[in-house]
């Protein structure tokens, strides 16, 4: 319990020091601030799936898109006051991602590994395609999004603020499930889902439950990134990066931990961003060097790392 | 009707090329369960090399395959040995699948540092020359690449069937263990697959570059076309890449023709979801099935 | 006897051209431990599977406490009260001892139940106490084998699979196998247990089904049992010299 007191509390001084950094420091590291948060939500709400569940997803920037998407349409068609198109449309985002993947959920689902992954990729590439040709969608002219930001606050700093919220939120909610009936039931699903049914774990239920809240989470950080952008077109939702980079933030940090997506999104993005700003030539090769690296030479993660020196180190105290 | 046959035979010269990119990809993820997301950097290799050959040697890009494929088979298994081996060593397969993606970028970055970010192309000196056959117009270069294709598809079907090599790999997809038992050197069998299938890539990617425009960010796009191919055709044997490439090909060019130019990738996706929730084990199955 | 918790009439299942049971009547006394035996391909593991509802029967009922249980699927199976440790153990390998079997406690047969209290009774029972925090990667083969039956045990059965939980282990490990499995029994609950260990599978059971290729040639007692000619036969003979 003291371990569990320490980590919360641990937790509430990053989520302060969060929290007071946009006063201190340029606008162009709020914005780098802004862009680990969201990659930090994104590596969270895939997390839930991919790293509780065991289900790789390899196009999760499918919901980022259907967020994103509904969002754009629902401003396209209502035309709500701002801050209210925001909310319904954030709300709404999360919602549709969420009826999309209820939909989808019992064919995929009864897919496992690699071919799980492929079909979500193919998933998410056949809907790329779609917003951007049917004209419905606008995908390739691009959908405009009102200026919500109030005036004493620069967009920069109230879009921190927001993606901080949902990070926090899915953080939050990540934790609460590890310790979960649900989350004790997906670590068995995980770790071998035919031996968890018979431990009676209702494993269709459980799966589709959380493919739904994944993709909910996803969409609804989807369709507050779509406010960030202002303007988008179909190739800056659904992006392949995003869904690489989902997987890469929490297996950097460590598959399967709590902590594992934040401390991996903060990790490359810091290092893409602040350290490589200026490289952009060889921007793919040191990022691929370290995806090499990682894999290579800390396959279970930095957390993974750090705990095996602490045990190691716990066996040579008392020998 | 005339639009119909030209669409068919369309489809078929851009299915044979996406058997054979695919032929070699189908070989490791049978043979050693490993998605190999370099596959498609290996087929643009080949492409650039083939180019390389012609603009800086003048030799014909057909003619440059022997030369490419010896490349990319010492390439390919060079690869295996170093890299792939002791990402399986260490971690799980789906680990695997993260360390050819790294290597996969870096190879990309490299492309495009050493060729520039835009599309090339090959053309041969028959190029401009075609048959007509009634109304169809037949590109001497399109009959080709399908001739090329279609060749190098029975080589690799002689190679894995008739040689001791072929022998080899395929008895230790099988039963890996077993094999060691036997005396094979399990190791060296997969640098092997892993060379074998990096030179059909290499060969492929000679092919493809008379036919079609590339560039470095098309790798990606290479790799799931093979996925797509084995995913149709099943697992492991060059017959299953023949007829899911055939078939994706046919797929691509009636929708592009029927349904509209933007669709083919799609409906590509669509089928290969359809598929996988259909038969996850290809047309033909696993070519090494009932061992997994 | 008393009446049956577990009965299958008629019970079969072709894979393919292959019938791997055909025709198999076998009531399971409430209360017992009975014992199901018979050479390698002899149907025992299609029997589990089939009871657990891993595959579908062909043609045949299962009846368990009453109810139809056959098209199940096997989590509905488990949750109405048929717990199975596995022949081959499949603990949850990057969990810990005690949350193995406390994913048993937190799901398994419907009903109230204090997860955390569940789980310490079920360590306790199979003598697992001492290695809660273990990694269950780390484990040996015998305390793997008491984890999945604890981890089986903490979902609450009426009646327990029990998978040849003794093959392998050295006499020492089997007689405390066998001693899990009489406190078990002493609990209340039904064990049906296919073992290859023939001093363990007479000195436990009340009774014994023999199975040969799918087939039920024999049953009773296990004395009467192991004077059967046919089950001598088919079964003791061949495994006569090859004892353990």
């Amino acid at each position: 319990m003291k371990g569990r007191t320490a980590a919360i509390l641990a937790a509430g001084a990053v989520l302060a020091l969060l929290a007071v950094l946009p006063a201190f420091v340029m606008p162009y590291h709020v914005r780098v601030g802004q862009l680990f948060l969201l990659s930090a939500g994104l590596a969270l709400a895939w997390h839930i799936l991919g790293g509780f569940a065991g289900y790789w997803s390899f196009g999760h920037t499918a919901f980022v898109g259907i967020g994103a998407f509904t969002a754009g349409l629902l401003h396209v068609h209502l035309k709500l006051p701002p801050m209210l198109g925001f909310a319904a449309g954030t709300l709404l985002g999360g919602c549709v991602s969420a009826a999309f993947a209820a939909v989808i959920a019992y064919p995929v689902l009864r897919l496992r590994g690699i071919y799980f992954a492929i079909a979500l990729l193919g998933v998410s590439q056949v809907l790329g395609e779609l917003s951007q040709n049917v004209d419905a969608f606008q995908g390739a002219l691009g959908l405009n999004l009102p200026d919500i930001v109030p005036d004493a606050i620069r967009p920069e700093v109230f879009f921190y603020y927001c993606f901080l919220a949902l990070a926090a939120g899915i953080f939050a909610f990540s934790a609460w499930l590890r310790g979960s009936r649900l989350g004790y039931g997906l670590a068995a699903i995980r770790e071998d889902e035919d031996t968890a049914r018979m431990l009676g774990v209702p494993t269709e239920r459980f799966k589709v439950l959380t493919f739904v809240l994944s993709a909910a989470l996803t969409g609804t950080i989807g369709a507050v990134y779509a406010y960030s952008l202002g303007y988008f077109t179909s190739g800056s939702v659904f992006r392949v990066d995003f869904s690489l980079n989902m997987i890469l933030h929490a297996l950097l940090g460590g598959i399967g931990t709590l902590a594992g997506p934040v401390i991996g999104a903060a990790l490359l993005v810091f290092v893409t961003n602040v350290l490589l700003g200026r490289l952009l030539d060889v921007h793919l090769l040191v990022t691929g060097v370290l995806v090499v690296g990682l894999v290579l030479l800390a396959p279970s993660g930095l957390l993974g790392v750090l705990r095996d020196w602490r045990a190691r180190w716990r066996r040579n105290e008392r020998p | 009707m005339t639009l119909v046959l030209q669409t068919l035979l369309d489809g078929l010269v851009l299915g044979g090329v996406f058997s054979l990119a695919a032929a070699g990809f189908s070989l490791i993820f049978g043979v050693m369960n490993v998605v190999n997301l370099t596959h498609g950097i290996f087929v643009l290799i080949g492409a650039y090399l083939a180019w390389s050959a012609q603009h800086f040697l003048g030799v014909d890009p057909l003619l440059a395959i022997p030369g490419v494929m010896a490349v990319l088979f010492a390439a390919g298994y060079a690869y295996q040995r170093t890299i792939i081996q002791s990402a399986v060593d260490r971690s799980s397969l789906l680990a695997s699948l993260l360390v050819t993606f790294g290597v996969a970028l870096v190879l990309r970055n490299l492309l495009v540092l050493a060729f520039g970010p835009d599309f090339k192309s090959i053309t041969p000196s028959y190029a401009f020359t075609n048959l007509k056959l009634g109304a169809l117009t037949l590109d001497i270069v399109r009959i080709s690449a399908l001739a090329a294709s279609l060749g190098l598809i029975a080589l690799l079907a002689f190679v894995l069937y008739r040689t001791d090599w072929g022998r080899v790999i395929r008895a230790t997809a099988q039963q890996d263990f077993a094999a060691g038992l036997c005396g094979v050197n399990v190791r060296h069998v997969y640098g092997l697959t892993f060379g074998v299938a990096s030179a059909f890539a290499g060969a492929a990617g000679a092919v493809i570059g008379i036919v079609l425009p590339f560039a470095p960010p098309d790798e990606g796009h290479w790799t799931m076309k093979a996925f797509a191919v084995v995913v149709l055709g099943g697992v492991g044997s060059p017959a299953g890449a023949l007829l899911g490439g055939l078939l994706l090909g046919l797929i691509n060019t009636f929708t592009a023709q029927f349904i509209g130019p933007a669709f083919p990738n799609a409906m590509m996706f669509l089928v290969l979801v359809l598929m996988l929730l259909v038969r996850p084990h290809g047309l033909l199955g696993s070519a090494f099935g009932g061992s997994r | 006897m008393s009446a049956p918790i577990l009965s299958t009439r008629g019970l079969t299942k072709r894979f393919r051209g292959l019938t791997a049971m055909s025709d198999v009547d076998i009531d399971v006394p409430a209360g017992s431990i009975c014992s199901l035996i018979g050479p390698n391909g002899a149907g025992k593991s299609t029997f589990f599977n089939l009871v657990t509802g891993y595959v579908a029967p062909s043609a045949g009922s299962i009846v368990f406490a009453g109810r139809r249980i056959d098209g199940m699927p096997t989590d509905t199976i488990n949750r109405l009260g048929i717990g199975r440790a596995f022949q081959i153990s499949k603990p949850f390998p990057g969990l810990s001892v005690r949350d193995n079997v406390r994913v048993g406690a937190l799901f398994g047969a419907d009903g109230d139940r204090d997860p955390d209290a569940v789980t310490e009774d079920a360590m306790t029972l199979a003598g697992l106490a001492g290695h809660r925090d273990a990694a269950a990667s780390s484990l040996t083969v015998g305390f793997l084998r008491r984890l999945e039956l604890a981890r089986a045990i903490a979902t609450r059965p009426r009646l327990l699979l029990a998978d040849e939980p003794c093959a392998g282990l050295n006499p020492s490990e089997t007689a405390e196998i066998v001693d899990i499995l009489r406190r078990v029994r002493a609990r209340g609950l039904t064990v049906l247990l296919v073992e290859h260990d023939m001093r363990a599978v007479m000195e436990v059971s009340d009774h014994v089904f023999v199975l040969e290729a799918g087939r039920k040639i024999a049953e009773g007692p296990p004395q009467r049992i192991a004077r059967d000619p046919a089950v001598i036969a088919a079964y003791l003979g061949t495994d006569a010299e090859d004892p353990g």
